[in-house]
């Protein structure tokens, strides 16, 4: 099966319909996105960034096309190989929040059903089990440690039928 | 003064690294830190979840913030993931608007979040009781040099995790030099493990893995130390049979902070763990007395 997403592979040849200023504004408003027209393209982000040698559109170039308004960046593979390290955001010199507003990129993808398969599985896993993973019984007797605190599912499972975590890819 | 914490132990520990948990409840009872079981815990929120749905995370966040401060606790996490996405939550519901938004959801669970929670590394905390570690040292682990990985979300982004020097940490470091182990310089330090990609593309995952791995051998590390189960899942899981180009090994011993300081401590070796590390520890094991 061919991933939904990174299919936004180069900048060669490509011609853009428009530049959308509401797409910046709406980037604008996610958390962290306050400063995001401050980006003077300096590219230290991409300098400290653990992947920009192993992507396609590295990430200085995914602020431009923030500030563009283009939205085939919900297209690109930076938005999911980000590794989540901080770096470009600790490093930034005009402050802005950059790996945060990727989680944004990330949420906007998600709706549109463009994201890895295994974050759906996760969402799924999430909703069933409150968790990612399940304790292994044997090791933990072995080491004479108690059992892990039980969690009531339905109390997550009441959350998170309220922020609507499953119905996320509707109508996509 | 004994400290007291609802410890909050995520879902990769009890799954992939018990050695991890009861190397530290040891290390914990040694130095007077009393750690409470965290009734209800679901998932931390976790980066995954950030991914997807920024308000289903601050939720998901936002409840284990309320059960502990309901409960009138602390919470101390040993995993990065954690401390990094319970922190994260704490520190976006800062404002107003989004902690409302929360504080809607909780509602229906009875629970509401007001912001007193303080959220701790296991290794902050021992960071404090240095004095007291070095004090307690009986078994020197001189000739271990270790390759130190802190992890991103320790100390990045650093008005959030607010723990250590963000381009220049050291005082993990520090806790691991007063067994007599040497912390090695190596280049790729702060470079993320790759983690967190392993959901998204292994290969890559994999790659960086390797990158850092060569990195640690060339300064001449005969072991790495984490503290954290995610990162450790790419030095003792997915690095298994690891090379280079040349196709020489690039593995090397994995172990958790608290093992060396257990260790190095003299608590009960079956509490460290050492036989659930996967990387076999033989080119080690005279130094760590195995």
């Amino acid at each position: 099966m061919t991933e939904s997403w990174g299919q936004f592979k180069s900048f060669e040849s490509k011609k853009f319909k428009a530049l959308d200023p509401k797409f910046t504004a709406e980037v604008c408003k996610l958390t962290g996105g306050q400063d995001l027209t401050t980006c003077f393209q300096c590219a230290k982000c991409s300098a400290g960034c653990p992947v920009s040698d192993k992507v396609n559109i590295q990430i200085h170039e995914v602020m431009r096309m923030l500030v563009f308004g283009l939205t085939e960046v919900l297209q690109t593979d930076m938005i999911w190989l980000c590794t989540t390290c901080y770096t470009c955001q600790e490093r930034c010199p005009q402050g802005i929040d950059i790996t945060d507003i990727l989680f944004g990129l990330k949420n906007m993808a998600y709706r549109k059903g463009i994201a890895p398969s295994g974050y759906v599985t996760s969402a799924k896993a999430l909703y069933d089990v409150g968790k990612l993973y399940s304790p292994t019984e044997w090791e933990r007797e072995d080491l004479g440690l108690d059992d892990v605190p039980e969690l009531d599912v339905s109390e997550t499972k009441k959350m998170l039928n309220k922020t609507k975590l499953l119905k996320l890819q509707e109508g996509m | 003064m004994t400290q007291s914490y609802e410890v909050f132990l995520g879902c990769a520990i009890p799954s992939r690294f018990n050695n991890y948990e009861s190397s530290m409840r040891a290390v914990a009872k040694e130095l007077g830190i009393k750690l409470i079981d965290f009734d209800g815990a679901s998932c931390c929120g976790t980066v995954v979840l950030k991914s997807i749905d920024e308000h289903s995370w601050l939720s998901m966040g936002g409840r284990n913030l309320a059960l502990a401060e309901q409960r009138g606790h602390d919470i101390v996490t040993p995993c990065n993931g954690c401390f990094g996405s319970l922190k994260d939550t704490a520190h976006v519901l800062h404002d107003k608007k989004q902690l409302k938004a929360v504080n809607k959801v909780l509602l229906g669970l009875g629970l509401e979040y007001t912001g007193k929670v303080k959220v701790r590394h296991f290794v902050e905390v021992l960071y404090d009781l240095k004095d007291e570690i070095a004090k307690k040292i009986v078994k020197p682990l001189d000739g271990l040099k270790i390759a130190f990985h802190p992890g991103c979300h320790l100390i990045r982004p650093s008005n959030v995790a607010e723990f250590d020097d963000p381009e220049l940490p050291g005082k993990v470091d520090e806790l691991l030099e007063l067994t007599g182990a040497k912390s090695v310089s190596w280049g790729l330090k702060l470079k993320c493990c790759g983690s967190p990609l392993l959901i998204a593309n292994e290969d890559i995952a994999t790659e960086i893995l390797r990158e850092k791995m060569k990195s640690a051998k060339e300064a001449g590390a005969n072991c790495v130390v984490t503290n954290c189960p995610a990162c450790h899942t790419q030095f003792d899981v997915q690095a298994i049979g690891i090379k280079d180009e040349n196709d020489e090994s690039l593995e090397l011993p994995a172990l958790f902070i608290t093992q060396i300081l257990g260790l190095a401590m003299g608590l009960d070796s079956e509490q460290i763990g050492f036989e659930l590390n996967r990387v076999p520890l033989d080119p080690i094991s005279d130094i760590l007395g195995l």
